[in-house]
């Protein structure tokens, strides 16, 4: 009786956990209900770079998130996905077509020299921008769309008054040039810089670039995509011949992650490779919601049904079943939110069907018990031994399920694994509540004096074997 | 009522037979169609799917409905003359273009001739698909192989608990189930040309998760009265196992089908071929564990010759057994 009312107490806590997360931690919704963009992006191999190594792929990331920056949407998701893919998510994106087009193409890496008598311009311009992109990063987190799409077209213009103040060398010096870049670091490592390796011609280039501009106090702008990464005085020891010898280094006051971070984005522009949208799916805002609407009500008629059906047929045992079912769904929609599942359409699909699914162990269970009491067991030994034997049956029949579940989680695609997930929890829980709480509260009622009716347990049936 | 699966085996085995042959004759049908077993959709052979409707909060946007001609002439136009054109309601309209999927500027452009002729669309109501072609082979393979994978993983699961025949007839019955699931859309697929995507996959997976967990039920109780009672005909136990398992059996499926009904009918469009293709492999799947799975068990039994008791005892039981079917016929 103790231990009963103990347990008891857990699964009302438990509940009531699961109702605080459930409100306090919204479960993420996939883009199919949120409406918005999923695109992937595939990396393709050139001649000059014949295999997307690790390294490419997280350059090519880079160039990829610059450009998402560059579109202004709160909450994107950039993944890589196996060795030459990248997943992008833009929930709430209104123009796909523009997102295409931005993600799509190759990275433009160039080095172009500033306009003479640009000077104060160029300074003026770029307290701005900076001004401009803190503010962008604060609505970011505030997620305010409508303020950070007029930011992102103020930054925009930024850019492009930027650009105007420079100008390419003929022939140009681009990306196709560079061929390395890597943060380093002097003796003391306090200050970071950024080591840059050009091919033959791009040394040749670099150098009369450089040569140009060395002790004018106007600067080398690289630009990636037409956006100013990097702007850099060249000394005056340098007016000679320019920077020779096809290496250079732009020191500033780096700190490792910002020289990190600018050598990563050199070698995204720098790699020639191009890249393609192989997969777009789109999903309009209002498309989601009426998702989410229609799912709303097939859960809720599924689970109904359900609960209907288990009082109808097994009287007082459905009943609680119908309470450990009910327990059931708050304890796996908090799991949901505890796990982090980002909810799809065929994700809620899963839940429903476990819905269904969660009431075969006290199917199980009660059928066993309802023999036991026909072979002339008392109440209390008939539930007793109905849970015990009762138990290989559910933990045989939940490890095939979860045996397939796994094959698709390994195997699937994102909408795929969605599905395998909430499935796979909402065995688990199911084993969980069936046998805890159904359990309980079973031994629970049996301990009321009113309800040790056995006809509550089983209604009477004729017997036709002996 | 006592249900006599093994007195009757050769007609449940000559039903399913029946069945699965018309589920092949159609995916033989549907091959010489159109070179595939089932209708691969989207997912599969990659393609765009474009799904608009218009604006109607715009005045006069909404005048008149949709006319596929206007439509279709347009999308000729585009040289995508093999695309399948379906105006959903009277202001949706839905375009699917076949095996080759719609780079950024050709739908753009798709996209503003059909809006000057037909209306201004509701980018909150559009819906764009596009899978290439090497995509779509990617989750082809992946999802096969997943499907061979857990197919391995039962096997191997089933032999550990049960033994090896236990293991192969439930595979046999899942086997049945998946085969009969596809041929259903083999056949949906020629008459009505619904379309397979991953999701049927997934479907598949499901209902292979679900046969064997309804199979292994039986079996669990088969071996349980072996063990206390093994002194008997394999038959007999066989019906007695799936007797006395049948309520749980019909109530697990009810519960299922109850919910996969609910979203079959308040689901939406995307998911309804889904519940669809579980309600038939679910019901299925209840169908092979009580009369395929355990009266080919018992049939094995009875071949290999550990089917038959100790003659003694073995004798009055198998009258018993007679006995007993003699009255309930």
């Amino acid at each position: 009786m103790q231990k009963q009312r103990s347990l008891l107490a857990l699964i009302l806590v438990l509940v009531i956990a699961a109702i605080i997360v459930i409100v306090k931690i919204p479960i993420r919704l996939g883009l199919d209900l949120l409406g918005g963009a999923q695109l992937t992006i595939q990396v393709k191999p050139t001649q000059d770079v014949k295999q997307i190594t690790p390294d490419v792929l997280e350059a090519v990331q880079r160039v990829i998130e610059n450009r998402i920056n560059g579109l202004g949407v709160s909450e994107s998701l950039v993944q890589t996905v196996g060795q030459d893919q990248i997943v992008v998510q833009l929930p709430g994106v209104s123009d796909p077509q523009q997102a295409e087009r931005v993600l799509g193409g190759t990275a433009q890496l160039d080095f172009r020299k500033q306009k003479p008598g640009t000077e104060a311009q160029l300074f003026a311009e770029q307290q701005i921008a900076r001004e401009l992109k803190a503010q962008r990063e604060q609505l970011r987190k505030a997620g305010d769309k409508t303020k950070l799409a007029e930011i992102q077209t103020k930054i925009n213009s930024s850019n492009e008054a930027i650009a105007s103040l420079y100008e390419r060398t003929n022939p140009p010096l681009t990306g196709k040039n560079l061929k390395d870049a890597f943060a380093t670091t002097d003796q003391a490592a306090v200050n970071w810089s950024v080591a840059l390796r050009f091919d033959g011609q791009g040394g040749d280039l670099f150098a009369e670039l450089t040569k140009n501009i060395a002790g004018t106090g106007r600067t080398l702008g690289i630009f990636l995509d037409n956006e100013l990464i990097s702007a850099a005085t060249v000394d005056v020891k340098y007016a000679q011949a320019g920077i020779t010898g096809g290496s250079a280094e732009i020191s500033g006051r780096f700190t490792v992650q910002e020289a990190q971070d600018l050598a990563i984005q050199l070698k995204g522009g720098a790699l020639p490779v191009p890249v393609e949208i192989v997969e777009n799916r789109t999903v309009g805002a209002t498309l989601g919601k009426d998702s989410i609407q229609s799912s709303i009500y097939a859960g809720m008629a599924g689970l109904f049904l359900v609960l209907i059906f288990m009082v109808f047929y097994y009287r007082l045992p459905g009943l609680i079943a119908d309470l450990a079912l009910i327990v059931y769904s708050l304890l796996t929609l908090a799991s949901f939110a505890l796990v982090n599942v980002t909810l799809t359409l065929p994700g809620i699909a899963g839940f429903i069907l476990s819905i269904g699914m969660a009431v075969d162990a006290n199917v199980l269970i009660f059928e066993r018990t309802r023999e036991e009491l026909r072979a002339g067991k008392s109440l209390y030994r008939a539930v007793e031994s109905g849970f015990y034997r009762a138990f290989s049956s559910i933990l045989d029949s939940n490890v095939t399920t979860w045996i397939a579940c796994g094959a698709l989680f390994w195997l699937g695609s994102g909408l795929v694994k969605g599905f395998a997930l909430t499935l796979a929890l909402g065995v688990a829980v199911s084993m969980f509540t069936a046998i805890t709480c159904s359990r309980t509260l079973l031994m629970f009622a049996i301990s009321i004096p009113e309800l040790r009716k056995p006809e509550y347990y089983a209604p009477k049936k004729v017997e036709v074997s002996p | 009522m006592k249900l006599q699966v093994n007195k009757q085996r050769s007609r449940w085995w000559i039903i399913s037979a029946a069945i699965l042959i018309s589920g092949l004759i159609a995916m033989l049908v549907s091959w010489a169609q159109i070179g595939s077993p089932l209708r691969p959709g989207l997912d599969f052979i990659g393609g765009t799917r474009l799904q608009y409707e218009l604006d109607c909060q715009i005045p006069n946007n909404c005048s008149k409905p949709i006319d596929v001609g206007t439509v279709r002439q347009i999308v000729d136009a585009q040289g995508l003359t093999n695309s399948s054109i379906q105006v959903v309601g009277q202001y949706g309209l839905s375009v699917r273009t076949k095996e080759r999927d719609l780079k950024v500027e050709q739908r753009t452009q798709l996209e503003k001739d059909l809006s000057e002729k037909i209306g201004t669309f509701d980018p909150n109501k559009t819906q764009i698909d596009t899978v290439g072609p090497t995509v779509g082979r990617q989750l082809l393979s992946t999802g096969l192989l997943a499907l061979m994978i857990s197919f391995f993983g039962i096997i191997v699961y089933m032999t550990v608990r049960f033994e090896l025949d236990y293991a192969i007839f439930a595979i046999v019955a899942l086997f049945h189930d998946v085969w009969l699931t596809a041929g259903f859309f083999a056949i949906f697929g020629v008459v009505l040309g619904v379309e397979v995507d991953s999701l049927f996959i997934v479907a598949l997976l499901t209902i292979i998760g679900f046969s064997v967990n309804d199979t292994v039920v039986i079996y669990d109780r088969i071996r349980e009265i072996i063990s206390k009672d093994g002194n008997r005909a394999i038959a007999d136990i066989v019906d007695d196992a799936v007797n006395q398992t049948l309520a749980r059996s019909i109530n697990t499926t009810l519960t299922v089908l109850l919910t996969l009904l609910s979203i079959f009918l308040f689901g939406g469009e995307t998911l309804k071929y889904f519940a669809l293709a579980l309600i038939i492999g679910f019901s299925t799947g209840a169908y092979s564990s009580i009369f395929i799975a355990s009266s080919l068990l018992a049939w094995w039994r009875e071949r290999t010759g550990r089917g038959i008791p100790a003659p003694a005892e073995g004798l009055s039981q198998v009258d018993a057994t007679s006995s007993n079917d003699a009255s309930s016929v």
